[in-house]
């Protein structure tokens, strides 16, 4: 069976923090460019990867993995606001 | 892996490697049927060389073989999912080869055929070259070390 595709923001995330692949890489245990492939979501991670990533992140797993196109972060976080009320 | 080579230049070198290697095997049946001759001789060690060279390039350089010679435990999930497709798609090409081999080497037996060192021996080194040349031929960007 052909898996779904995986979107991610783990790109955004890792500019944002102004880190390298190579020390995001170090600090999932992966080789860096398997991070690569990850942020051309030309490979879905295991759960246990995409958990590690979320760690990594400290943010909710929906936020930075989807199973639809992702929307910039800040007009999801202010969607969500609203949602909240 | 150390040397970054396009993905068209892997494939270029992953044809040249296996054609040279045909050349060699094809020569040396015609000079041990047709006798020895400078020019076929030539023509074998220049095929041989040219494997060599393009070994080198496409397995070595890269950091290929190195890749599909790391233990398990060295590799991450995507690393090991390469890694078994490559294997694989190996031993479906190598099944295929072997029944082509068997079959013509079947039709052409004349029951004092004596097979010689070579055609073993390019099997074997087929047989082991296979799963780095299918990840050279099949990922857009290798690296591993």
């Amino acid at each position: 069976m052909k898996s779904r595709k995986i979107y991610n923001r783990i790109s955004v995330l890792r500019e944002e923090r102004g880190i390298s692949r190579k020390e995001l890489a170090e600090k999932i245990g992966v080789n860096f460019q398997t991070v690569g492939y990850l942020e051309r979501e030309e490979y879905n991670p295991s759960l246990d990867l995409a958990f590690r990533i979320c760690e990594y992140f400290q943010l909710p797993i929906e936020l930075i993995f989807s199973t639809e196109p992702l929307k910039p972060l800040s007009q999801e976080l202010l969607e969500q606001k609203y949602r909240k009320g | 892996m150390r040397k970054k080579i396009s993905k068209t230049k892997r494939r270029l070198g992953v044809i040249v490697n296996y054609l040279s290697l045909i050349i060699v095997v094809i020569l040396f049946y015609i000079v041990k049927h047709e006798g020895w001759h400078n020019l076929m001789i030539t023509g074998m060690f220049a095929a041989l060389l040219l494997t060599v060279i393009t070994f080198i390039t496409v397995h070595l350089k890269t950091g290929l073989w190195k890749f599909v010679h790391t233990k398990i435990e060295q590799l991450d999930e995507r690393e090991i999912q390469v890694t078994h497709e490559s294997l694989r798609y190996s031993y479906s090409i190598l099944s295929v080869i072997l029944l082509v081999i068997i079959f013509i080497m079947s039709l052409a037996a004349t029951g004092n055929d004596v097979l010689g060192p070579v055609l073993p021996t390019s099997l074997i080194y087929l047989a082991h070259t296979l799963p780095s040349s299918v990840i050279a031929w099949t990922e857009n960007e290798i690296s591993h070390g």
